[in-house]
């Protein structure tokens, strides 16, 4: 739009009858009601008879003006006062909903998963002696010694060096379901 | 020759600070003052619109006496609308602090809201948040 003029053909389709009044927002021949750009560059209603009427009576005192006529002027200039463009909308409500819904949707898939792809009984080496076994190996190989798994376990103590709430307990230790 | 150009230099660089909204010198009420007292007796409503939105743009409730002077040039451009949407816009610039505010400007402008026949926008009814089902947050 920067290389229309303000009175294009474009733009006076869109301004009709209605004066020009100020910059606006940014220039261009728009109604906008915003906090920040008070004042739109149109005024808001196409100037009928009575508008104009009025007009001309606010070039007098305006002590004369009734309250009636006080309130058609502004809402003759201006679409919603401040107080209305500024009152919340409840949006936030509807975007909230929309991202729970998503969330829905990965709900759904996981419960899809667990009856149609996984099948009742797992492979072998889902039992915990299985894992414990996989567990011992993991530590003899010394994987991630420096900051991940094995950094970890004291080769000294046979023991991890810190349990926190996720830590397994230690594998070396002979549980009764071993050797299975 | 080579002090001109010196010269030049630290003027140009003085401009740029003064253009950057970093560095720019922040307005006082003073200097908002100075330059709306000093308007010409024939601005119309481009330039009250104008002003008024770059006198919002900064951190700052302008005081009462910028107001009268704003609400005078209304008047003179034969504009009511424009004078309740200018009281609007200062009760908006109050930010949080409204209630301390906001009665203090409207205090202080009172007589020149009687004397030019301006009515507050919640005289006017304009301050309810629109008819129907209202949402409070």
């Amino acid at each position: 739009m920067g290389f229309i003029s303000n009175r294009s053909k474009y733009w006076l389709e869109r301004v009709g009858n209605r004066e020009m009044v100020g910059y606006g927002l940014n220039g261009l021949p728009m109604y906008v009601d915003k906090p920040e750009f008070p004042f739109p560059a149109l005024r808001y209603k196409e100037p009928t008879a009575e508008i104009h009427s009025l007009y001309e009576k606010q070039k007098g005192n305006w002590k004369l003006l009734t309250r009636e006529e006080k309130k058609a002027l502004y809402r003759s200039n201006y679409c919603q006062t401040f107080a209305e463009f500024t009152a919340p909308t409840g949006e936030w409500m509807k975007v909230v909903g929309i991202g729970l819904i998503m969330c829905c949707f990965g709900v759904w898939l996981f419960i899809l998963q667990k009856l149609f792809v996984y099948k009742q009984e797992l492979p072998i080496s889902f039992k915990p002696s299985r894992v414990r076994a996989q567990m011992r190996r993991i530590i003899d190989l010394q994987v991630d010694p420096i900051m991940g798994l094995c950094s970890n376990w004291d080769y000294e103590k046979n023991d991890w060096k810190v349990k926190r709430w996720n830590t397994p307990p230690n594998p070396f230790i002979r549980c009764p379901d071993d050797d299975e | 020759m080579f002090r001109s150009t010196a010269l030049l230099r630290s003027q140009t660089r003085q401009q740029l600070q003064d253009l950057c909204p970093r560095t720019a010198p922040k307005p006082t009420n003073n200097s908002i003052q100075d330059r709306n007292i000093l308007q010409p007796k024939d601005i119309d409503g481009w330039e009250i619109r104008q002003g008024v939105t770059d006198l919002i743009g900064h951190d700052l409730v302008p005081e009462p006496k910028i107001i009268i002077v704003i609400l005078n040039a209304c008047r003179r451009v034969n504009d009511f609308a424009l004078a309740v949407r200018i009281l609007e816009t200062m009760k908006d610039k109050c930010g949080s602090k409204e209630n301390e505010i906001y009665p203090y400007i409207i205090q202080e402008i009172r007589p020149t809201l009687t004397q030019l026949g301006i009515n507050t926008p919640e005289e006017l009814g304009f301050d309810k948040p629109p008819t129907g089902f209202t949402i409070c947050i």
